[in-house]
């Protein structure tokens, strides 16, 4: 009997494994082997022609030295990141709210509030493109003449807007999710008590959604440190380095410039990496130290 | 019961991931389509013919435009009927050509042959990816006299010739022929300067039309174009040995001032000024009246400005003559390719004479041999003729060295920096060698 369960557990995590092979298979090659080789070659220096030859620390050093790091894309990345997490974040808890309570055409507007999301990259950055552009849609309506794309104050706040434009969407499901997990019966005892509507808000959704609020920071700040293709089709990392990020820096050593730096590429994405990591490690204590009581 | 039927159902399942794998292992999936109807001919009929001894030969390049892959193809196509022993394999590549290329170097299953730019050459060259052509050009009977020199030593490293120029272009300057006539202007001839120029731009520029403002001479901050004033100015980018810059030196720098004074004194403009990216779009608006470009700028202006009267003369010479910039690709031969002999025919029967001729009498682009210069196409062509004729006096190949990106970057960026945030031009050129020099390091 046993020797049959055995046996058939044996199989059936075989079967099991055979049925998730196409992914895991994809991940190991794309995810697991390229993460390992990326660390492997960030203490090479590889120019793609030429096989890599170790180095050791030399790519390292070589980052923290260039002032493109150090001026601007590291600054970018932080100034991008600190201004777009709170603002989107604020702002899908705001839209998740409002759809959450009974309004009219409740459906209508959670589609229109989700539609970016669920649109290309790409053409979304084409589409800002235009209404941005001299004789954009914006510059219309507002009577201005500001070459917002290619003026080096303006261009990255064109990009973070877009960006909080494209995401909230997406947040503000995943707070939507959080505020129907609510009790009523927590509302209804406010209520009786004489809560109003501000009271509420802050005293009861807001602790109640700590997890979540957890969780859609967290991703943010990930996103937010890897933004690329916006700037990719934008801006190219311009005018005058103003839109420069990390990830894009990523791209310019490892394929833009005349010679490949690929190593000092990687050494960057590892130093990437780690920055992400410790942010969210910090992130996890503020957020989990200034009160557990609605930890689930 | 159960087991075989769940034991078969594992080796369906592994089947068809096996069979999913196959796929990516080759390359392109023409080749999966090649395989199978080998398989059928060998099924069907004993005899097999060429096919299995055929040299295969994969040759590579951007596809700029499907007219422009038709006419290679029909070349190739040329070519196989004239060597049927050959198989070439065209693998066009889309998207972002270089890191293709690059990638399938360091993966080591480049093609035989490819495209190569001059900006970025010497980097495979000096990296020993390329193929040195002299003595299978020698072999072959083909000499370098016969192409234009400045794109012979544009491909030459060490003294070996790593490239045969597919086709060029050089900067031409193109003048709106009824902006000109509006102004009262004679139009241009060859042997205008800087002066001229200047005095022109003044006048064909008209601001009265405050939706429509028409400036005498477009300034992008492109290091595609401000290089050739540097030229004309007795300047260069680069030191000869590509090992400094002489971006801050006098002659840079005034280059530099004239270049920049054009916006300054409100008789140029860069394009974004007049929110177009590309001035070739505002020289068919008619909002710039002369601007620099290559001949790339002839069939866009056939296709979306059909109505623009223009003419084209060589780019005026400055105070120490003309200069001009050679944008140019060549064909490169991988050095570690299997069929080197088979690879140098394609590449010499695509750079022949007659191929040549085909290519320039389709406007595409203009090739590389000098005999062409007396062919009837240019001399019906003028427009094409003065960017074909660019190519001979004081022109220097687009191509800064091993730092070239940096070079361009910081080049376009001092550009920027006078133009949008005032700063003086000695000081924005001094920057950009310094910036230049620690990219070097």
């Amino acid at each position: 009997m046993t020797a049959f369960t055995k046996n058939r557990k044996f199989s059936e995590a075989i079967t099991g494994y055979l049925f998730i092979s196409p992914w895991l298979i994809i991940f190991t090659i794309f995810s697991v082997i390229s993460l390992i080789y990326a660390v492997y070659l960030s203490f090479t220096s590889y120019n793609l022609l030429k096989p890599p030859q170790f180095w050791g620390l030399e790519g390292y050093q070589r980052v923290f030295q260039e002032e493109l790091f150090l001026q601007k894309a590291l600054p970018n990345t932080f100034k991008y990141v600190l201004i777009v997490v709170p603002i989107q974040t604020a702002l899908s808890l705001v839209l998740a709210f409002a759809m959450d309570q009974k309004l009219r055409f409740r459906r209508f507007f959670r589609t229109i509030f989700y539609l970016p999301s669920v649109t290309s990259s790409v053409v979304i950055s084409l589409i800002f493109i235009w209404i941005f552009a001299p004789q954009g849609i914006f510059n219309q309506i507002l009577n201005l003449s500001v070459n917002w794309l290619d003026d080096p104050r303006t261009a990255f706040y064109v990009i973070m807007g877009m960006n909080i434009f494209t995401t909230s969407g997406t947040l503000m499901l995943i707070f939507l999710a959080g505020l129907q997990d609510i009790s009523p019966s927590i509302y209804e005892a406010a209520q009786i008590d004489g809560a109003n509507g501000p009271q509420t808000f802050f005293y009861i959704t807001i602790p109640m959604l700590r997890p979540v609020i957890f969780f859609v920071v967290t991703v943010g700040v990930i996103g937010c440190f890897q933004v690329f293709d916006q700037i990719f089709v934008m801006t190219a990392g311009g005018p005058l380095d103003s839109t420069t990020t990390i990830t894009y820096l990523i791209y310019k050593w490892a394929f833009r410039d005349t010679t490949i730096k690929m190593g000092q590429a990687s050494a960057l994405a590892v130093v990437l990496t780690l920055i992400i990591l410790g942010v969210t490690i910090l992130q996890r204590r503020i957020i989990e130290g200034s009160g557990s009581s609605a930890e689930k | 019961m159960k087991s075989p039927f769940k034991f078969l159902s594992v080796l369906f399942i592994a089947a068809l991931l096996l069979a999913a794998c196959g796929p990516s292992a080759t390359p392109t999936p023409e080749k999966i389509i090649e395989t199978v109807e080998k398989q059928v001919t060998v099924k069907e009929t004993q005899i097999v013919e060429v096919p299995a001894e055929k040299t295969v030969v994969r040759l590579s390049g951007w596809a700029s435009s499907p007219s422009e892959t038709a006419l290679l193809e029909s070349l190739l196509y040329k070519f196989s009927v004239e060597n049927p022993d050959i198989l070439v394999k065209y693998e066009p590549i889309t998207g972002d050509y270089k890191q293709a290329l690059l990638t399938s170097i360091a993966g080591g299953v480049e093609p035989d042959i490819f495209y190569v730019d001059i900006f970025w050459w010497l980097e495979l060259a000096s990296n020993d990816v390329l193929l040195p052509l002299d003595d299978l050009m020698s072999a072959s009977g083909v000499k370098k006299d016969d192409f234009i020199p400045s794109l012979v030593d544009a491909f030459t490293y060490n003294g070996k010739l790593y490239g045969i120029a597919k086709d060029f272009n050089t900067l031409g300057m193109f003048y709106n022929k009824a902006l000109f006539d509006k102004a009262g202007l004679a139009y241009p001839t060859d042997d205008w300067t800087w002066t001229e120029l200047k005095d022109a731009a003044a006048k064909l520029t008209d601001l009265s039309d405050p939706n429509k403002p028409v400036y005498g001479f477009c300034t992008p901050p492109d290091p595609g174009r401000f290089p050739a004033f540097v030229f004309q100015n007795g300047g260069a980018v680069m030191t000869s040995d590509f090992k400094d810059t002489a971006l801050d030196s006098e002659a840079a720098i005034g280059a530099a001032e004239f270049y920049t004074s054009f916006r300054a004194e409100n008789i140029g403009a860069i394009p974004s000024d007049l929110g177009e990216g590309w001035q070739g779009t505002l020289f068919g608006k008619g909002q710039c009246a002369v601007v620099y470009e290559g001949g790339w700028l002839i069939p866009y202006l056939r296709d979306q400005f059909p109505g623009t009267q223009y003419g084209v003369v060589m780019p005026p010479a400055g105070p120490k003559g003309e200069g001009n910039l050679i944008f140019t690709v060549a064909w490169g031969i991988s050095a570690n390719t299997k069929n080197p002999e088979a690879a140098w025919k394609v590449v010499n029967f695509l750079t022949s004479e007659a191929s040549q001729k085909t290519v320039l009498e389709s406007g595409f682009a203009l090739p590389s041999r000098k005999a062409l210069q007396n062919s009837d196409y240019l001399k019906n062509n003028p427009n094409s003729a003065a960017i074909f004729n660019g190519s001979f006096n004081g022109a220097q190949p687009f191509f800064w060295g091993a730092v070239g990106s940096d070079v361009n970057d910081q080049m376009g960026k001092a550009l920027e920096r006078v133009f949008k945030e005032s700063q003086p031009v000695a000081d924005a050129m001094k920057q950009a060698a310094e910036a230049i020099r620690k990219a070097m390091k």
